[in-house]
């Protein structure tokens, strides 16, 4: 563990502090060792651009079903013909690039002194909090969508139900390994207890 | 330790009888085999025998193990699996006997935990006596692991015992009133026939439609009594330690023990009839149950309005309800909501009766608008939220009221959610996740249409005082672990060092 961890220090912004995944079980910890918080929160972030594109890819996929559903029933009926499939595609492909845009500009978050805060959704906007104390494990996950616009994703798990909803898009693999190990050591920090 | 040997024959026999159903389609398709009986007695006994042959292994191979930290159990016959569950994370432990189960002196137990989508142990069978030695050493085991205390023979003490009233009782409560909206929607369905049977379409309804409630009516409540006659008959709660112990059901048994401290939220919940009749339930939630495995969570089936909420106060000790409401703009909201579905009911009727040669009375869907304004009333009206010192208390529904009680200790995630039209109303729901598995009412704790700028506001609140209980639960758990080893080493005199 050790040996990796110094390893990897250089690529890591946080690598040269963090904390080894076993603590002493008393709660008090060697002097110097301790992180600083100061430095792992900071103020609202927002995602890449990149991830409208991915967005819009996804939108435009669906789009493209919907065309082909509406132009073959349209082709069979007698009123229409298959343009009607070409003006769903477009309807619903505008429909998704602006939902791309509009999400993207409302997407944020942040991390707090104690608690990571989310700001997403058009239609129903959602603002979510998960306390530091409660993170039971953070993943990076990467799509192939999203290694295509050089993406990934940072997924926080708390034992809540909701759990997985708690996922940030739209980073970048460096930004993304970067929040991962802050809010690994803010989780270590809140010396979290599950409560389950 | 091994399962009990009867397992071994009862095992088998069930999954014959679970097979059974394979046999009648194949005795039904081959009309050449009418001739006799022999064809599928010979199938039954192959079966039998090939499952015996099975289930022989199987036991051969199962084994667990009751250490002082963990139950370890090592099971599988073509892959092999060994399971190490540390004690103090089990949640519930439960004990079922079916009456097969019974005449053989069998039990089932199950052991929940918070991980995984399903029951993390089950043992099938041991003796029944086996079971209840298992179940009160997994709660002394992990009593010891939290306290010391060498006390150990503590009696259980009794909070509550269905009475014969209760139990009739929870058969008319049990009537989900919902069907009678849909005798009022299959009325128009049937009603083209009772016109040719009375001539006026609306004398016709007026005779049928009372007849037709009553009916459902009395066929739901004797259907609902059987259920909660056969899942609540001797149902008794008693609390040992920190403990809860439950006992329930007729023909197939259930038992089991709700450790208090793993408690995540209290549901206390009550229908239009119990209400009116000054009864409630009660569910305990804990993190180890499947979402959907609804019957097992339920403490208190069916008591007064006041028992229920004393024994509610004794598992968590929230203080008496000042509900606070929702602001009059949500009402108009539903008030919205709801005629539009009326005047779409409106809408449909009134084309069906046009357009088809079903004649329907549409006009009588015309009612359904007043009836908006009313269920939009009481859907406001029965909303409310009170923010405690320990606890968030949360209150909805009309036709089943919810009131929910969440530790801010157990809370996991906040959220606040708003749709399109709850920004225009200046209005935000707020939803406060736990561990629980939300399986009684499916819906998570929630405090519908409050005020936008409140939500925003609570929502941090409760962030808060997650936060502060979180803190405060570390130093009694430091100051508790200093103490014992305070108390383990008397000769020492600075424990501390």
């Amino acid at each position: 563990m050790d040996e990796t961890d110094s390893d990897r220090a250089s690529d890591r912004p946080f690598g040269a502090e963090l904390t080894p995944a076993t603590r002493r079980v008393d709660g008090s910890r060697p002097a110097g060792s301790t992180p600083d918080i100061e430095e792992l929160i900071g103020p609202e972030q927002t995602l890449e651009p990149q991830i409208q594109g991915v967005w819009a890819l996804q939108s435009a996929v669906s789009a493209v079903i919907l065309g082909l559903i509406a132009g073959v029933a349209f082709t069979l009926l007698d009123p229409g013909g298959p343009w009607v499939g070409v003006v769903v595609f477009a309807v619903v492909a505008v429909l998704g690039v602006a939902f791309s845009v509009l999400r993207y500009r409302i997407w944020a978050y942040h991390v707090r002194t104690d608690s990571l805060y989310l700001r997403r959704g058009v239609l129903t906007r959602v603002s979510t909090v998960a306390p530091y104390v409660r993170i039971q494990h953070v993943d990076t996950r990467r799509g192939p969508l999203e290694r295509a616009f050089g993406l990934a994703t940072t997924v926080v798990y708390t034992a809540g139900s909701r759990g997985a909803d708690v996922s940030i898009p739209g980073l970048t693999p460096q930004r993304a390994d970067d929040l991962q190990a802050r809010l690994k050591q803010l989780a270590i920090a809140a010396e979290g207890d599950d409560a389950v | 330790m091994k399962l009990d040997p009867l397992s071994v024959p009862v095992r088998a026999a069930e999954s014959v009888v679970r097979l059974a159903w394979l046999l009648v389609v194949a005795v039904i398709g081959s009309p050449a085999l009418g001739g006799g009986i022999s064809g599928p007695v010979t199938v039954v006994v192959a079966g039998f025998v090939v499952a015996l042959a099975y289930q022989l292994v199987y036991y051969q191979r199962f084994e667990y193990e009751l250490t002082d930290g963990t139950l370890d159990i090592a099971s599988g016959v073509v892959s092999r699996r060994n399971r190490e569950i540390p004690i103090g994370r089990v949640q519930n432990v439960d004990i079922s006997r079916n009456v097969l189960q019974r005449a053989f002196g069998l039990a089932q137990i199950n052991l929940e935990t918070a991980g995984g989508s399903s029951t993390e142990a089950s043992l099938r069978y041991v003796s029944h006596e086996e079971a209840t030695r298992l179940q009160s050493e997994l709660g002394r085991l992990k009593r010891d692991g939290t306290d010391r205390d060498p006390e150990d023979a503590t009696p259980e003490t009794e909070l509550f015992s269905v009475t014969t009233k209760e139990l009739a009782l929870l058969g008319v409560v049990g009537v989900d009133l919902r069907l009678l909206s849909f005798a009022t929607v299959l009325l128009p369905v049937v009603a083209p026939s009772l016109r040719e049977r009375f001539g006026d379409p609306l004398l016709g309804l007026a005779v049928t439609a009372p007849l037709a409630a009553v009916g459902i009516v009395a066929v739901a409540a004797l259907a609902s009594g059987v259920i909660a006659i056969g899942n609540y008959y001797g149902f008794r709660l008693s609390r040992r330690n920190d403990e809860l112990l439950y006992e329930r059901g007729l023909l197939q048994r259930f038992s089991g023990t709700i450790p208090l401290g793993k408690v995540q939220t209290l549901t206390v919940s009550a229908n239009v009839i119990a209400r009116r009749l000054g009864y409630a339930s009660l569910a305990v939630e804990t993190a180890g149950y499947a979402p959907g495995d609804a019957g097992s969570q339920s403490a208190v089936p069916l008591a007064e309005r006041d028992r229920v909420a004393d024994l509610a106060r004794s598992v968590e000790a929230f203080e008496p309800l000042e509900l606070e409401r929702p602001p009059k703009r949500a009402r108009e909201r539903y008030v919205i909501r709801y005629t539009v579905l009326a005047l779409l009911a409106v809408g449909v009727a009134f084309a069906a009766d046009s357009y088809t040669s079903l004649t329907f009375a549409w006009y009588v869907a015309v009612g359904l608008i007043p009836l908006a304004w009313l269920g939009a009333h009481l859907k406001w009206a029965n909303l409310g939220y009170d923010v405690q010192s320990e606890y968030v208390v949360l209150q909805e529904g009309f036709w089943t009221r919810t009131i929910t009680v969440v530790p801010y200790y157990r809370v996991q995630t906040v959220l606040d959610s708003q749709t399109v039209f709850q920004r225009g109303r200046r209005l935000a729901t707020l939803v406060v996740d736990t561990a629980g598995s939300s399986g009684l009412t499916n819906r998570q704790p929630r405090a519908l249409d409050i005020d936008a700028d409140r939500a925003d506001r609570l929502r941090e609140e409760i962030a808060d005082r997650l936060q502060r209980s979180v803190s405060q639960r570390r130093t009694r758990r430091r100051r508790e672990r200093l103490r014992s080893i305070e108390a383990e080493r008397p000769d020492d005199p600075d424990p501390v060092a």
